[in-house]
């Protein structure tokens, strides 16, 4: 007897789909880089580090605060996650009104201030863009917030918590990326799958 | 070519759901059917339907470059004149395709007859790939068919292939209609095997597609380069987002050439060009005038049977509703369906990159195949 070959898979398993198997996603091992965390220039200046480099990276997360704060439709929607009188306009208009983000509670720098004296020219990192084109194995300084529920800790533009309380902390570069606060038009597809709901299925 | 009974397995219906196949009874009706399976011949299965899916595939890409030179052809296919140059270019620059499924009237003997290409968003795919296949080792198992007995199903083997083989960008992402849990169901299958073939894959909801500054982007705002998108490309061109479609620095699967073959205008065209192969039906383009005896009239773009009319031989005249009526028509020669017991059954015919990759058959009771018909596995003896 001649053993011809299969004509259906060798295996038809599935991973994810199984309700039993957990994913375990492991991220590759990235280094911890250490930045500071501060409420203001002050506080980072009691810290020993040079005033007017702290000055300057206070000045630098200020600009960036309104590129980067999350946006939401409304004051009641932003409330809702950063607490009553934690929210301001944002730059930008919708038909019914402006957009809402938080306010900036805070800072982190990027490079350690006292030491090596790193500080980026002001301005220089101001574009998100910038900020991460210019490494992203380096921690670019940012604003942070504080979510209504959780006071104490900082957090970036992007719901990161980084640290929970001023000083030095360690973090993983990728994970604090500065990147634009989004503002897509969505619900651009989509519309004949609403007009034509007869069948069960868009394929076929 | 045999429909033979077979007793189901008990409690199947609970382990269908527990791997996510909640649509195998369909408002009490079953879908997935394991009352009987349909045998075949090994002969059968690569001489009448693996051979001539792969020459009908080849013959269907050997027209892509007429038709792009062709503004005539472009125009019968109602292909908007703001895509062809983008369709153009995704062709010549050999955007890979991933899958696509042919409909074949096949009765065990002559040549299979092709109805038409479901070479954009072609489901049933969980059911062939999966669950069929694992309904085959269970009654194997179960000594309810004899040791060696084999089906034509190389569909999840392929697939996982041409991931990790085809040059994809990375983050991959997978996209389908938020209301079908069936198309859900057919995404989440594929991302479970483009994750077993390595790939970094992500699902994202159609309607949460974003724009910013005409750059295709994810929920948090990050541009999307890849994109597999279970949805028709003749309902993007027409939505809000199609002029993104341009900007994007996007890949899709299906690439965008394909909406020329998933087009029922390739059957004239197909036709027009191999005019009396074995496998093909005379079809031509048609205005929306009642069909004669012995024909059928399809819209361009049109699924699951709706918008369809046929006049068999004798004069019964069927027709199917549907949401399809805003493009052309074409005829084609009608290939009754067989007949096994008091069902019609249709063949698909799965291709994976440019092989053939298998068979799914559907059961109707109508000669119109339609979302309602069942589906029904298969196997090889000889």
């Amino acid at each position: 007897m001649t053993l011809r070959p299969s004509k259906r898979s060798q295996k038809a398993a599935l991973i994810f789909m199984l309700p039993a198997a957990g994913l375990v996603l492991n991220g590759c091992a990235e280094k911890q880089v250490a930045a500071q965390v501060f409420s203001t220039p002050d506080e980072c200046a009691a810290f020993y580090n040079p005033p007017e480099q702290c000055q300057a990276a206070f000045a630098e997360a200020e600009q960036l605060h309104p590129k980067v704060a999350p946006r939401y439709a409304n004051k009641q929607e932003c409330e809702a996650d950063f607490g009553a009188g934690q929210c301001e306009t944002a730059p930008e208009k919708h038909q019914q009104g402006s957009f809402f983000m938080p306010m900036m509670m805070g800072f982190m720098a990027g490079q350690m201030l006292n030491r090596g004296g790193l500080a980026p020219a002001a301005g220089q990192a101001a574009n998100p863009q910038t900020a991460a084109a210019s490494g992203r194995n380096s921690v670019p300084t940012q604003p942070l917030y504080k979510s209504r529920d959780d006071r104490n800790t900082f957090r970036t533009a992007t719901n990161t918590a980084v640290a929970s309380q001023p000083g030095t902390t360690n973090i993983r570069p990728s994970a604090v990326q500065p990147k634009p606060a989004t503002l897509a038009r969505r619900g651009g597809f989509g519309a004949q799958a609403a007009q034509r709901s007869v069948n069960r299925s868009y394929g076929g | 070519m045999k429909r033979q009974p077979i007793d189901p397995r008990p409690g199947w219906q609970d382990f269908a759901q527990s791997v996510g196949f909640s649509f195998h009874t369909i408002d009490n009706e079953p879908y997935w059917d394991e009352s009987a399976y349909y045998q075949f011949s090994l002969q059968q299965i690569e001489q009448d339907l693996e051979t001539p899916t792969e020459e009908l595939h080849q013959m269907a890409l050997d027209l892509i470059p007429d038709i792009l030179a062709s503004e005539q052809q472009l125009q019968q296919l109602a292909i908007p004149e703001r895509f062809w140059d983008y369709i153009a270019a995704s062709w010549r620059s050999g955007e890979p395709h991933l899958y696509g499924r042919m409909d074949f009237s096949y009765n065990g003997s002559g040549p299979a007859k092709l109805l038409e290409l479901n070479y954009d968003t072609p489901t049933s795919l969980f059911e062939t790939g999966f669950f069929q296949w694992v309904w085959l080792e269970d009654q194997l198992m179960r000594g309810q068919l004899p040791p060696g007995t084999d089906q034509f199903n190389s569909l999840q083997d392929k697939l996982e292939q041409a991931f990790a083989q085809l040059p994809l960008a990375q983050p991959f992402y997978f996209s389908s209609v938020t209301e079908s849990t069936e198309d859900k169901g057919t995404v989440d299958y594929l991302m479970d095997i483009a994750l077993q073939a390595g790939l970094n894959c992500r699902y994202i909801q159609l309607e949460q597609l974003g724009d910013i500054d005409g750059q295709l982007v994810d929920m948090d705002g990050f541009p999307i380069n890849g994109l597999f998108k279970l949805y028709p490309w003749e309902f993007m061109l027409q939505e809000e987002f199609a002029g993104t479609i341009l900007s994007s620095k996007t890949q899709w699967l299906e690439p965008s050439w394909k909406l020329l073959l998933s087009n029922k205008g390739i059957l004239p065209l197909l036709w027009q060009k191999y005019q009396g192969h074995p496998n093909l039906l005379p079809a031509f383009f048609a205005d929306n005038q009642p069909v004669e005896a012995g024909w059928v009239k399809k819209p361009l773009f049109s699924r699951e049977g709706a918008n369809v009319e046929l006049v068999t031989a004798s004069g019964q005249r069927l027709t199917e509703d549907g949401p399809y009526t805003d493009s052309g028509y074409i005829r084609q020669a009608l290939a009754p369906l067989p007949k096994f017991g008091d069902s019609y059954t249709l063949i698909g015919s799965w291709v994976v990159g440019d092989s053939a990759a298998g068979i799914c058959l559907r059961e109707d009771n109508s000669l119109i195949t339609k979302d309602s018909s069942r589906f029904l596995p298969h196997i090889i003896v000889d």
